[in-house]
């Protein structure tokens, strides 16, 4: 699952990712994110920090909070301005952090793969 | 005539440094602070030996304390305003740079999509345009990152997040990353260890930068036909010393004392390849520096130039 509200960097990720095989759910805002991940339990969600209605902190507090969805591994899509927000939200519970201008699609994908596959 | 030469040297050097009027730098104002001073010293002297009267004394003591803390007051606000506009436009960098990162991303991205997977019936010509929309990203997202690496530095707020790192490691992975520029230039890398322990606690990712800085420019102002990059790693004392001796263009004596400034690039360097920001070695000294080290360099126009920078170990 994409959870971004920059609609082109929503959809060149969710392109590629079907691309590469895998199914693909998106959601613009924190808050149609909570949901549409209790609905669909994703098995890894991309999420940005900035969001509208809910930002990336509060997902993460909801979705650990929730035992059907609290095992659902949490990457966040970030430009590394603040090792601050990274580290807060490490330790809310996200698996892993992505700096967008230094990974190229291919090497997000790799990275996708690699927590999968823990 | 001193004081002409005084004036020519400093006030305007600081003039163009601080973006004023000279008759508004610092300096200039405190001469004019001590010049009044002297002045009305002079004059109460005068007053009180042709006035023997206390009153004019207290009087005219008063007005020189009124003076100075006006005058005082006037150069305060001044700094103060010079200050504020460095800040403001150091701010202006960052904020600016950062907007400018995600496009940026985004372009990237869409070419890695549109390349690999949308690239099937596309023509020698339109491939091509493609690539060199891609290696003008490339350059537009490598100055947005050296200007926003630059603004932090001028705001002392660089981000060092440090960790124990394999230097000889970083330098082999950058050697690689510089292959296909050194075959191209036909410039032959060598690796010369002579220490086993390479092992220092410092920020992975900005010596990095750092390595590829100096190991690019070792590669790319080389016109030699045996052209020659030498990386060494030694041990001295308790820092670790990495050194990269090329046999390239050099730097001519008279440029070298501003080879570490902002924007600064020699005349052989541009006339060689006009593409290049010059804020490389501002960055990579910078950090060196704030990582514990130095960095330095040895240069000799037309024959090579030898940059090496060293680390403390833990």
């Amino acid at each position: 699952m994409i959870i971004e509200d920059d609609v082109i960097l929503r959809e060149v990720l969710s392109d590629f990712l079907v691309k590469e095989g895998f199914t693909v759910v998106t959601a613009s805002n924190g808050e149609e994110g909570v949901n549409q991940a209790k609905k669909k339990k994703p098995d890894l969600i991309i999420l940005d920090i900035i969001l509208p209605k809910k930002d990336g902190f509060e997902v993460i507090k909801d979705l650990k909070k929730d035992e059907k969805t609290e095992k659902i591994f949490i990457v966040l899509l970030t430009n590394l301005e603040s090792l601050n927000d990274i580290e807060k939200a490490l330790n809310l519970g996200a698996t892993t952090y992505l700096i967008k201008s230094d990974y190229s699609l291919e090497e997000v994908v790799k990275k996708i793969k690699d927590i999968l596959n823990r | 005539m001193k004081l002409n030469i005084i004036n020519d040297l400093d006030l305007k050097k600081q003039a163009e440094k601080l973006g004023v009027s000279v008759w508004q730098t610092p300096s200039f104002l405190f001469l004019v602070l001590g010049a009044i001073i002297i002045c009305i010293m002079t004059a109460v002297f005068f007053i009180t030996r042709y006035y023997d009267s206390p009153e004019i004394l207290v009087i005219s003591e008063s007005m020189i304390v009124g003076l100075i803390f006006t005058i005082g007051n006037v150069i305060i606000r001044d700094i103060e305003n010079v200050a504020r506009t460095n800040k403001v436009k150091s701010e202006f960098v960052s904020i600016a740079s950062h907007e400018l990162k995600t496009p940026l991303s985004e372009i990237n991205w869409e070419i890695d999509l549109l390349f690999s997977k949308y690239s099937d019936n596309f023509t020698e010509k339109q491939s091509e345009i493609v690539r060199n929309i891609e290696k003008s990203n490339d350059r537009m997202t490598r100055l947005v990152n050296d200007l926003l690496e630059v603004a932090r530095i001028d705001q002392n707020k660089m981000i060092l997040n440090r960790k124990n790192i394999d230097i000889l490691q970083i330098v082999k992975e950058e050697i690689s990353n510089n292959k296909i520029l050194a075959k191209f230039n036909q410039v032959k890398i060598e690796l010369i260890k002579e220490t086993d322990d390479c092992n220092i606690m410092a920020d992975e990712r900005k010596i990095k930068l750092v390595i590829d800085n100096l190991l690019n420019n070792a590669v790319k102002y080389n016109l030699s036909k045996e052209g020659k990059a030498e990386i060494s790693l030694k041990r001295k004392n308790d820092y670790l010393v990495v050194s990269f001796k090329d046999n390239g263009i050099g730097i001519p004596i008279n440029e070298q004392k501003y080879v570490f400034e902002k924007f600064f690039r020699s005349n052989n360097a541009m006339r060689y390849q006009t593409q290049g920001t010059g804020l490389g070695l501002y960055i990579a000294k910078n950090i060196i520096e704030q990582s514990g080290g130095k960095l330095r360099f040895e240069s000799r126009e037309n024959e090579g130039s030898t940059f090496y920078f060293s680390l403390p170990f833990n």
